[in-house]
């Protein structure tokens, strides 16, 4: 039992430097979802994952951009589009995520931000939702949500 | 023992030296593997992997030089394989070079591309830590022990006269400075400033290039047999000027040209010898050689060829560079 303290030695650690509000957004994403409440969420049709025709978007990746936002306190303002358009948005910080049925091998991988897999389909491949590059705080609370969502899954 | 200067305190130098290597590979698989388990999905700290997998192969010139430079000659290599040793150097002088070279690539590129170094969550023990203190750790971890170990390395490498093992150390020096530009760099993005990561990086690697270009300098000099250098300060060593002054002591001596050039960890000489007298020359080389091997303990071998008259080309030895 002596055990258990050494183990959560460093995510104590961890926990009160997040606490001090690191790692921070280069371009503020959060500070800005905190004071408008909205996430800038772009969608690409990518069935089962993400259907973006008709009315709302519906399946697996937008019930989680839904949730994400429930826990962070914001409104999800839906953006259809190209996918490539969508990333050049999401790169000029004018979206904060991009779903669309991507996986860890994606091709946005060194231009958009990855999240951590919250899923792995059929054929082995992570998938995973794209964010604003860099903004690490974001995506940091993105990746707690999707592991939660893992732990406990609804 | 042979490929190695005769000194009393070169044999166990040399164990010391095999440990350090041995020591370092180990350490940087571990780093290595533990940047893996830590970077995935994180590009930012996939670069300190390839400065990991460069800083792997001066260790390893070092054992594989090391074991042919000790064999002994033979009719296919009648002078031996201590320049074995210089082969090491060169290679090791390389990858110093690339090490900067590529720190300073990689970093002006994210810099001028304005990129925005993506680093997210990682989940340990049940818990979402950023990865960015994850690689912190890894970094000090890798980081503070090549500091005492290049330093241990330097020591040896002087008693040894190994360059192969000296451009190590410097590599070693390349990773503790690397490694802990990119912690400031990290605490830097932690702070919200994406560019800390590169600019750290951008401004160690002047250091390293200029020192890995000094090494490879040293190299090739080896290789075209320039005068023999001192390993650290890559000043000129005096033993040319010893021997010289030594000959010219001999009374059967009336002129003489020492050329000194390294070969591995030993140096060579060969003298030409204008005599005074002809008188028992034979017996005055062997013990004028035996005697001149005792100026310097790296002094394998020296050759003693007396002439009448210098070869245009060895008198061309006297010209200044």
């Amino acid at each position: 039992m002596s055990v258990v303290p050494r183990v959560l030695v460093l995510p104590i650690l961890f926990s009160l430097l997040a606490a001090c509000g690191l790692p921070r957004d280069p371009e503020k994403t959060s500070d800005r979802i905190a004071s408008t409440h909205d996430l800038r969420v772009g969608v690409s049709d990518s069935p089962p994952w993400t259907v973006s025709r008709g009315g709302q978007p519906s399946g697996a990746e937008p019930d989680l951009v839904r949730g994400f936002a429930e826990q962070i306190g914001a409104h999800v303002v839906w953006r259809r589009g190209s996918e490539s358009n969508l990333i050049r948005a999401l790169e000029e910080h004018q979206l904060d995520l991009v779903i669309g049925g991507f996986d860890k091998k994606t091709q946005w991988s060194a231009t958009a931000g990855l999240s951590q897999p919250f899923a792995k389909d059929a054929d082995g491949k992570q998938h995973v939702l794209l964010a604003a590059p860099g903004e690490n705080r974001l995506i940091l609370s993105l990746d707690r949500f999707l592991a939660e969502q893992k732990r406990q899954p609804s | 023992m042979r490929g190695v200067p005769a000194k009393p305190e070169a044999e166990q130098a040399l164990k010391t030296a095999h440990r350090l290597a041995w020591i370092s590979i180990a350490y940087m698989f571990s780093t290595i593997a533990m940047l893996f388990f830590v970077m995935s999905g994180s590009q930012a700290l996939k670069t300190e992997m390839t400065g990991e997998f460069l800083s792997l192969i001066p260790p390893v010139l070092f054992l594989v030089g090391d074991r042919f430079t000790r064999r002994e000659p033979n009719e296919r290599y009648p002078y031996g394989y201590e320049r074995a040793v210089s082969a090491g150097f060169i290679g090791a002088a390389v990858a110093l070079l690339g090490v900067g070279a590529f720190l300073l690539f990689d970093g002006a590129m994210k810099l001028v591309a304005r990129e925005h170094p993506t680093i997210g969550g990682f989940e340990l023990f049940g818990h979402t830590i950023w990865t960015g203190w994850l690689g912190i750790a890894v970094l000090v971890w890798s980081g503070l022990p090549a500091f005492f170990i290049g330093r241990a390395k330097r020591r040896v490498a002087e008693i040894l006269h190994d360059k192969t093992l000296a451009a190590d150390a410097e590599i070693n020096a390349a990773d503790w400075q690397s490694a802990s530009a990119a912690v400031v760099g990290l605490i830097g993005v932690a702070l919200g400033f994406w560019w800390a990561d590169a600019l750290a990086a951008v401004l160690i690697s002047g250091e390293i290039i200029r020192s890995g270009w000094a090494e490879l300098r040293s190299a090739l000099g080896d290789i075209a047999d320039r005068k023999p250098q001192a390993i650290l300060s890559k000043e000129d060593e005096p033993v040319p000027e010893l021997l010289t002054q030594f000959l010219r002591e001999q009374p059967w001596v009336d002129d003489v040209i020492v050329r000194v050039r390294e070969r591995g960890r030993e140096f060579t000489a060969d003298a030409h010898v204008v005599p005074a007298t002809e008188k028992g020359l034979v017996d005055a080389i062997t013990e004028t050689a035996r005697h001149a091997r005792k100026i310097d303990p790296r002094l394998a071998d020296i050759v003693i060829a007396p002439v009448r008259k210098f070869p245009p080309d060895v008198e061309k030895a006297r010209t200044p560079s």
